[in-house]
């Protein structure tokens, strides 16, 4: 590990109290920029789609009051005061997504680089060195810090230069504080990552305290937004206070008082913490000590599905959620699309009908994606096990490798139907609740469409575990981002045609709108399928590959 | 069929990338035989055993165990045999009651009572889990994981690296145990005095090279002793006496490597004034020096 032999000895002459910032900041501002660069991307695009498909000032105020006042999308995306402008729209459509992706962004980033080092044992290695536990605490917040600013810096420098474009139209100050805005939940959900890092014993449960936080603070703020006269509530969140800095319409420096003070407390606390408890311990008492549950561990297959269920589980949950959320809303959301352009939008995305079965084929869209983030899950989970050498004790027992890695697959082609079925069962509810009718049949057919391409992704992802296993990771997750770009931008307009179909999601047809596309369907099932063969072919033939 | 060797390699052979990690093993270990794999760090100890068990495939030759084909019939021919990593990697979340169950389960044969008596004697607390578990603790569930499952093979790699000495003795007398039993015993380590404790069999690895096979006292025959001497007054000069590699004096102390009978020189001791005598068996290093020559000695090899 080229990464610690710096540690002390500090061949390149800097300073070597300074290890664990370098570290940190090295590893999290390549990310940092990626994800900046698609925050810029999304930006960009939708001010650019807007312009393009909203041209005159009817179609514009025809969406301002199809959206404007809909409280349900004002309760799940934030307030609308000003869809009748690039400006209004762009932040409407990207504010709260993006500070969502960039609060789980930061929540996961910050548990990996302090808790998960501290698990593999890495963290102690660093911490001998000449630094202490506090100091080392405060350098990877400094690190990590840098990777947000690497965010938002990539974030505003596309701002700045798309912004000149008469379409983007964002003058230079206006996209800094957007950007400057847009980085800020990353900030502080970094900085709620580094401190349940500290509260909890494990990675897993670190990032699990981290999401319940960023989920009451949504919840609160969809509480404050859906016009209770509980507005005051949005003052009580962190989510709150980026919508309140009102980027690109009426932007307001205030609220960046309260995100600074959060800031400086919680990262303050985290080292303060740090500096308090053992390495390997946590703040919150660990349960080291369980009764043994033996009714899974009869075997391999079993075995997989308990070290695979707790993500399985909050995937589904994801799934089941945005369901009943989307399916709720799916009737008001048709119905106000009935009327409006913005159905050209949706027509783009491929889903062609009207009403609330349109709305239901987009947001269909969104559960196929994250079933296919779930699939990609699985391989990743199945290198992890291989490269910790956790394999070695299965293999050198009665277990073949191909009946390891089949059981492995099968709990992940279970689980998966289980979540497409859970996709379409929760909007099924969802639209019944919200008085949407169209059928039990056809929405949760649309669910069980959505696993095509996940299937598809699980394949590609075996082929790639097979053949090359230190690629699986970034193979499976490179199909699934470049899947949704070409779909996004595919959606947007002026794109190939063979481009666009190496996308799965552009593959499957937007159900409930369209009916399945039973050949597109079959070529995804059979390419997985193939894939899969391939890569447990190669799998049973080649070397194990530990770390 | 009871003379069929329980391991036997017919010029295995491992590259990776450009190296060569094992080179034309040739090994033959009979039924009951406990033998010890020695050699240095990355001398391809490790190399061997995941070839034996068919994680990683060989470049050439072949590897049979109980006569059956360690690829072909991996899960025949580990059904018989239990096998402990020198870093076991086990699942965090699972406790070690769960693990011990899992493991028994996936052997496929397990001795219940033998298995609680190995939990006693190995003072592991099986309801705590991996995670809170130390290297040793771990290296304790896979033992008594091996042990329990009674296999007519135990393949070892280093299985004391992270026990105390207590624990270490404790893995000593379940081997013996296992060797009365008749059970064959594959031990690979770094440490001679445990492979001298244990072993009626030693292969000595260097570079991926088997350099010697055979019984550890014939291999010491072939090595010199060092001898330390400390006189009441100077130190004579003892070089030329018959047997003495070399000599080094300093002041009143002398240090001398010898070979083959001590006669000789005790003949000389005994007209000194001699304050004490101190004499070590040859090191590991030293084995191999005498084996080995220096060649390889300088090329360190990773792996």
């Amino acid at each position: 590990m080229a990464t610690v032999a710096g540690v002390g000895a500090s061949p390149t002459g800097r300073a070597p109290g300074s290890v664990v910032l370098r570290r940190t900041a090295r590893r999290t501002i390549r990310s940092g920029a990626l994800w900046g660069f698609v925050f810029g991307a999304v930006v960009i695009s939708s001010a650019w789609s807007y312009s393009g498909i909203y041209r005159t000032q009817a179609q514009r105020t025809a969406l301002a009051t199809a959206f404007g006042s809909n409280r349900t999308t004002i309760a799940l995306f934030g307030p609308a005061p000003h869809l009748d402008t690039v400006a209004g729209f762009t932040v409407f459509k990207t504010l709260l997504t993006l500070t969502l992706v960039g609060a789980v962004w930061g929540l996961l980033t910050a548990t990996r680089m302090l808790r998960g080092e501290e698990d593999t044992g890495r963290w102690e290695l660093l911490v001998t060195g000449a630094t202490t536990r506090g100091r080392a605490a405060g350098q990877c917040l400094v690190g990590l810090v840098t990777g947000v600013a690497a965010l938002g810096a990539v974030t505003a420098l596309l701002l700045v230069v798309a912004g000149r474009s008469s379409r983007v139209a964002i003058a230079p100050g206006a996209g800094l504080f957007f950007a400057l805005s847009l980085s800020a939940g990353a900030l502080m959900f970094t900085a709620v990552g580094a401190l349940t890092s500290q509260l909890a014993p494990t990675r897993r449960q670190a990032a699990g305290y981290a999401g319940a936080f960023l989920g009451v603070s949504y919840a609160l703020r969809l509480v404050a937004d859906s016009g209770t006269g509980l507005h005051w509530l949005v003052w009580c969140t962190p989510l709150g206070w980026v919508e309140e800095l009102r980027p690109l319409t009426t932007p307001r420096w205030l609220p960046f008082v309260p995100i600074l003070i959060f800031v400086v407390v919680v990262g303050t606390v985290t080292v303060g913490l740090a500096a308090a408890r053992d390495i390997g311990s946590s703040t919150l008492p660990d349960r080291d000590r369980a009764e043994p549950r033996l009714r899974l561990l009869g075997g391999q297959v079993g075995l997989s599905v308990r070290l695979v269920r707790p993500t399985l589980v909050a995937w589904a949950a994801g799934l089941v959620i945005t369901g009943l959320v989307f399916g709720l809303v799916a009737e008001g959301a048709g119905r106000s699309l009935a009327g409006s352009s913005v159905r050209d939008v949706f027509a783009r995305l491929g889903a062609s009908g009207s009403g609330a079965s349109a709305y239901l084929g987009v947001t269909f869209l969104i559960e196929a994606v994250l079933l296919a983030f779930t699939a990609a899950t699985q391989v990743t989970a199945a290198r992890s096990e291989e490269l910790e050498g956790r394999l070695d004790p299965l293999l050198s027992r009665a277990v073949t490798r191909l009946a390891w890695l089949t059981g492995r697959l099968a709990v992940a082609v279970v689980a998966l139907a289980a979540g497409a079925t859970l996709a379409g069962l929760a909007m099924l509810a969802g639209t019944v609740a919200g008085g949407a009718h169209l059928g039990a049949g056809t929405i949760v057919g649309a669910g069980l469409n959505t696993l095509t391409p996940a299937l598809c992704v699980l394949g590609v992802g075996v082929l790639a575990f097979g053949i090359a296993p230190r690629s699986a990771a970034p193979v499976v997750y490179t199909v699934v981002a470049w899947s949704i770009l070409v779909d996004v931008v595919g959606g947007i307009g002026g794109i190939d045609h063979w481009l666009a179909d190496t996308s799965v999601f552009h593959q499957m047809a937007p159900a409930p709108s369209v009916p399945p596309n039973w050949q597109a369907m079959g070529w995804m099932l059979a390419t997985g399928i193939a894939a899969a063969v391939v890569g447990c072919a190669a799998f049973v033939r080649r070397d194990l590959q530990d770390a | 069929m009871t003379d069929t060797p329980v391991i036997r390699t017919r010029g295995l052979s491992k590259r990776y990338r450009g190296t060569d990690a094992l080179v034309d093993l040739d090994l033959e270990v009979a039924p009951g035989e406990v033998v010890g794999y020695l050699g240095p760090n990355g001398a391809g100890k490790t190399t061997t055993i995941r070839l034996l068990l068919g994680l990683i495939r060989p470049t050439s030759g072949t590897a049979q165990l109980f006569g059956l084909d360690s690829l072909q019939d991996a899960v025949a021919v580990h059904r018989r045999l239990a096998y402990v990593s020198g870093e076991p990697a086990l699942w965090p979340n699972l406790t070690g009651a769960e693990v011990l169950h899992l493991l028994g389960q996936v052997q496929g044969s397990v001795d219940l009572v033998y298995r609680d008596d190995l939990v006693d004697r190995f003072a592991l607390d099986p309801s705590k889990k991996v995670r809170a578990y130390s290297k040793g603790n771990r290296q304790k569930v896979v033992l008594i994981a091996a042990l329990a499952s009674r296999p007519d093979l135990l393949i070892l790699d280093e299985p004391t690296a992270g026990l105390d000495p207590l624990m270490a003795h404790e893995f000593r007398s379940c081997v013996l145990e296992a060797k009365g039993r008749g059970q064959t015993v594959f031990l690979s380590s770094h440490l001679l005095s445990e492979v001298e404790a244990l072993c009626d069999q030693v292969g000595v690895l260097r570079d991926g090279r088997l350099i010697e096979m055979g019984t550890l006292a014939a291999m010491r025959h072939l090595s010199a002793v060092t001898v330390e001497v400390s006189f009441d007054g100077d130190a004579p000069d003892l070089s030329a006496v018959d047997g003495v590699l070399s000599a080094t004096a300093n002041g009143r102390h002398a240090s001398l490597q010898v070979r083959g009978s001590m006669d000789p020189l005790l003949q000389v001791l005994a007209g000194s004034h001699v304050r004490q005598l101190r004499s070590r068996d040859p090191s590991l290093d030293e084995l191999f020096l005498t084996l080995y020559g220096d060649v390889g000695a300088t090329s360190p090899r990773a792996g």
